[in-house]
């Protein structure tokens, strides 16, 4: 069966907070809230009051990434002032706690950081080939609700848009 | 009298149009800037291939006085990046939304000023070719940097802190570049579409794009004061008078703020007359900016003051009679202008009128600055004046080639920040939407108490 | 391979100066000064300068502080129990010297804060500097309390030694060329010789075998050279110079000597720093 991506264009975010609102009530059986996504010009945290809670991975990247700094960091630290052993300093120890714990909270940060990179990077998807539905005017002042639908949801999507003051629509084949 | 933060009845379209516009068709006052940076810099360049020649001689660094300007304006002009952090990390965690028409260029300011922070320790170094071996790579030798080393703390903090305030700032600029990108042609057009990194804003995208710019604030801040209080321990962790202090963390870290600040309300008001940005960068931001700098201003001061007199009722003669010194002594009237500048003309920012009068603003943010790049230097020379060993005792007053290294510092700094203007947005046009939209729909109850809510708060009534 | 390395040596580089340092010490290299023998002559200083290459840097650059003496000979003015008197420049009427080459710290302020770990404390108990290392950072210079640390601000060899007066260069070590730090080792070429001839005879180096060129040439033989290592380690060979310490009541690892006799004269500059230096010097009596 043919797929249909469709794009609606709202002027304002309450149009489409209520668009995505009817869908969530089932208005149109069959169509599932998991086939919306919202493009939007600006960040809209209450949006997850009608898409339900998605989930983003970015922490646990942190997470991991701040472990492995942490200890890695230290390791690396110790075992090359162990390797470098003609130099004790300063009647110090040849492994000094304090100066490498301050270099392994550098890394913590600095891994912590790298790693929360990747993490966005992949959990946005971003640097990947954009999807060509896009609307200039979504980066300017509107909201889009984008669908991927199977053929005989577009009438029914396209008149419930339309319930809520939609200012464009566009579709196409998904190839 | 404007109290607005800002007019919450402006159109979208005329954000996107005035701060794209500031991107584009440099006049005439933008060349003569680039070409005055670009005079300074090649004040420095001069007299530091003079320098890299002959060796460090010409500077008249000498022997008591190995460290000089050079690392007063280290320490300055990392101070200085300290501002990016603070407007833009802490004010985001505290939802403070006020910083958003005018954190872009604070943290631009925080990387470029690492950039310029990161060159003097190199400058400043005796055989600057073999200024990699700092770095801790494999050698067949199995020879490494000296972890012990303050100065190797130093490279790990800045590296670490150029990375992650220079990911910060692009990370932040994302959306932004989007925008850039879907209203340019040609070259710029290619170059926005490869740093947008295929940005459309969808919802998975704000979302993570949320949870890692928080998470990016939260790294930022123990990153920022851990940067100044490893930066304080080249001095803190030595055994001189004077420099070891245990109060200096601290109090690196509330001057490098107070020099942070100053440097935003310098910056803040050259851009809102240049790009003519009155509508975002409004004098209402202007003076919650003042007052934060006043509020650091007397952190500043009280620190200060506690070192006075902790070394004043100690027990240390030779750290006494060095404070006695920086009183009395051939520094003097550095000392005091550094005090004078420093802690009391702050005070003209707690006059609202004062405040709210541009040209004066300008003056005093650059005198503040002047003030603390005085304090770094205060905090290195006198030490090495008057230390220890008595037969050492000497002033040493830098000659041309420090200072031109020093005045090109500025230029350089200027240069980068001069070509940041004008290819990135210098307002952040997404978050001042965002910053509009939310006032307005704070201004109308019913929409707020549902806007504001997370999904895991308990629903109301199913019912929209 | 590493982590093994660390696992079993954990406790040995855990170990700080106060618990014994590192090292298994073959030698702690030390010094003694009397001043009531010191006649502010110089010798030792140029001494120094011939034996270790030091750059004669001229008029201009000494006067602006860059000059390279590794050994310097202090003059103070101000004797405090002279009162009025002390207006004279002669030492009976109030001048006093210092010689003050580098002290050798046992835990020297200097070393932990190289970044590229080009000073170091050797086996020998000697505060190494490793010129082919140095990026000259100078850190190390500001952080030695008795500023004994002198940097080559310039390429001094290009007109220090006009020839033919590079003739006169001591071939057993380098000439430093401009941007790298360098201090008093103790005429570090001495002992590996020394070292190195005693190898050769399958003997022990013996004490008074060499001496420092300060030392040699002090007219007044103030300066004695010696071995400090019987003051470290128990059951080592005393030495005249660790007879002299023990005689002084002078020890090392303290930040203040206890005395039982406090006529005794040696002291060590600002051992209240805790970096407990190898020299002691002896003070100087004067009659008031």
């Amino acid at each position: 069966m043919k797929k249909y991506h469709l794009l609606g264009l709202f002027s304002n975010f309450d149009e489409a907070f209520a668009a995505i609102s009817d869908i969530r009530h089932h208005k149109i059986p069959g169509v599932q809230l998991e086939d919306v996504t919202v493009i939007s010009p600006i960040e809209h945290p209450e949006i997850d009051e009608v898409l339900g809670a998605r989930p983003s991975h970015v922490p646990k990247f942190t997470l991991v990434g701040s472990l492995f700094g942490m200890s890695a960091g230290f390791l690396f630290l110790a075992t090359a002032q162990a390797n470098f052993a003609v130099q004790p300093q300063g009647g110090k120890p040849v492994i000094p706690l304090p100066s490498n714990i301050v270099l392994s909270y550098e890394m913590l940060i600095l891994f912590g950081v790298l790693f929360t990179l990747t993490g966005f990077l992949l959990g946005a998807r971003l640097l990947r080939k954009r999807k060509p539905l896009y609307s200039e005017k979504v980066s300017l002042d509107q909201v889009g609700i984008e669908m991927e639908l199977e053929e005989k949801y577009i009438e029914p999507v396209k008149a419930l848009f339309r319930q809520h003051q939609v200012i464009e629509i566009r579709e196409e084949v998904v190839k | 009298m404007q109290h607005k933060d800002i007019n919450e009845d402006i159109r979208w379209a005329q954000i996107n149009k005035d701060v794209l516009r500031s991107m584009e068709n440099p006049r005439k006052a933008y060349w003569i800037s680039v070409g005055i940076c670009l005079a300074l810099l090649s004040l420095a360049v001069i007299a530091e291939i003079y320098q890299y020649n002959v060796g460090l001689g010409p500077t008249n660094l000498n022997w008591p006085h190995m460290w000089g300007l050079y690392i007063a304006t280290f320490i300055f002009w990392i101070g200085m990046s300290h501002s990016g952090t603070l407007l833009s990390a802490i004010l985001h965690i505290i939802h403070a939304d006020w910083r958003k028409p005018i954190y872009r260029f604070a943290e631009a300011m925080t990387t470029f000023t690492l950039m310029t922070a990161g060159l003097f320790p190199i400058i400043h170094l005796g055989r600057v070719w073999n200024m990699y071996w700092v770095l801790p790579y494999y050698s067949d030798r199995g020879i490494w940097p000296n972890f012990r080393s303050p100065l190797v703390w130093d490279a790990f903090a800045i590296s670490t802190y150029l990375t992650s305030s220079a990911l910060f700032l692009f990370i932040g600029m994302i959306p932004d570049l989007a925008i850039c990108r879907d209203n340019t042609r040609g070259w710029k057009k290619k170059l926005y579409t490869v740093l947008s990194l295929g940005w459309r804003g969808d919802d998975r995208q704000w979302r993570n794009f949320r949870k890692t710019y928080l998470i990016m604030a939260c790294f930022l801040i123990p990153l920022a004061v851990s940067v100044h209080s490893i930066v304080s321990s080249d001095f803190a962790m030595s055994i001189m008078p004077g420099w070891h202090v245990t109060t200096f963390p601290p109090y690196f870290v509330a001057g490098a703020l107070y020099s942070g600040c100053a440097g935003i309300i310098t910056l803040f008001i050259l851009l809102r007359y240049f790009f003519r940005f009155e509508q975002y960068m409004t004098l209402p931001i202007l003076e919650k900016t003042c007052k934060l700098t006043f509020a650091i201003a007397m952190v500043w001061t009280y620190l200060n003051l506690i070192e006075y007199s902790s070394v004043w009722y100690g027990h240390d003669t030779v750290a006494k009679e060095l404070l006695i010194d920086k009183f009395t002594g051939p520094y003097s009237p550095y000392f005091w202008a550094m005090n004078i500048l420093g802690s009391v003309l702050p005070f003209t920012l707690a006059f609202e009128k004062l405040r709210r009068h541009i040209p004066t603003m300008f003056a005093v943010s650059i005198l503040l600055n002047v003030g603390m790049w005085l304090e770094r230097w205060m905090i290195v020379s006198p030490t090495l004046a008057m230390s220890y060993e008595p037969f050492t005792h000497t002033v040493m007053w830098a000659s041309w080639v420090q200072w031109f290294i020093v005045i090109g510092s500025f230029g350089w700094f200027g240069l980068l920040f001069l070509v940041f203007v004008k290819i990135f947005p210098s307002v952040s046009m997404y978050e001042v939407k965002e910053m509009i939209f939310h006032r307005r729909h704070l201004a109308n109850k019913d929409i707020a108490a549902v806007m504001h809510r997370r999904s895991s708060d308990p629903q109301p009534s199913e019912g929209h | 391979m590493s982590l093994q390395n660390i696992l079993q040596d954990w406790s040995k580089y855990r170990k700080g100066n106060e618990e014994g340092g590192f090292h298994d010490y073959e030698h702690l290299w030390g010094l003694a000064i009397d001043l009531n023998k010191c006649i502010g002559c110089n010798a030792c200083s140029v001494a120094c300068y011939a034996e270790n290459n030091l750059a004669v840097v001229g008029k201009d650059k000494f006067a602006k502080h860059q000059e390279m003496h590794w050994l310097r000979v202090e003059r103070y003015w101000d004797e405090p129990d002279l009162g009025e008197q002390a207006v004279s420049d002669y030492q009976s009427h109030g001048a006093s010297f210092l010689p003050m080459m580098c002290q050798q710290c046992m835990a020297a302020t200097c070393e932990p804060v190289c970044p590229v770990a080009a000073t170091y404390h050797t086996p020998d108990g000697l505060n190494a500097q490793v010129y082919n290392r140095c990026i000259g950072s100078r850190y190390c210079s500001n952080n030695c309390p008795y500023r004994l640390r002198y940097f080559n601000f310039y390429s001094y060899y290009e007109d220090s030694w006009p020839a033919p007066l590079n003739m006169q260069l001591n071939p057993d070590l380098t000439v430093r060329d401009k941007g790298v730090m360098e201090k008093c080792t103790f005429c570090v070429q001495r002992i590996r010789a020394a070292k190195d001839v005693a190898k050769h005879e399958h003997r022990e180096l013996q004490d008074g075998e060499f001496t420092t060129a300060c030392a040699q040439t002090c007219p007044t033989q103030a300066i004695v050279f010696g071995d400090l290592l019987s003051l470290h380690t128990a059951g080592k060979a005393e030495s005249t110079l660790s007879t002299l310490w023990r005689d002084q009541q002078v020890e090392l690892g303290r930040t203040e000597q206890h005395k039982q006799n406090p006529d005794k004269r040696g002291y060590r500059v600002l051992e209240g720093l805790n970096t407990d230096p190898k020299v002691m010097y002896l003070e100087r009596v004067r009659e008031v």
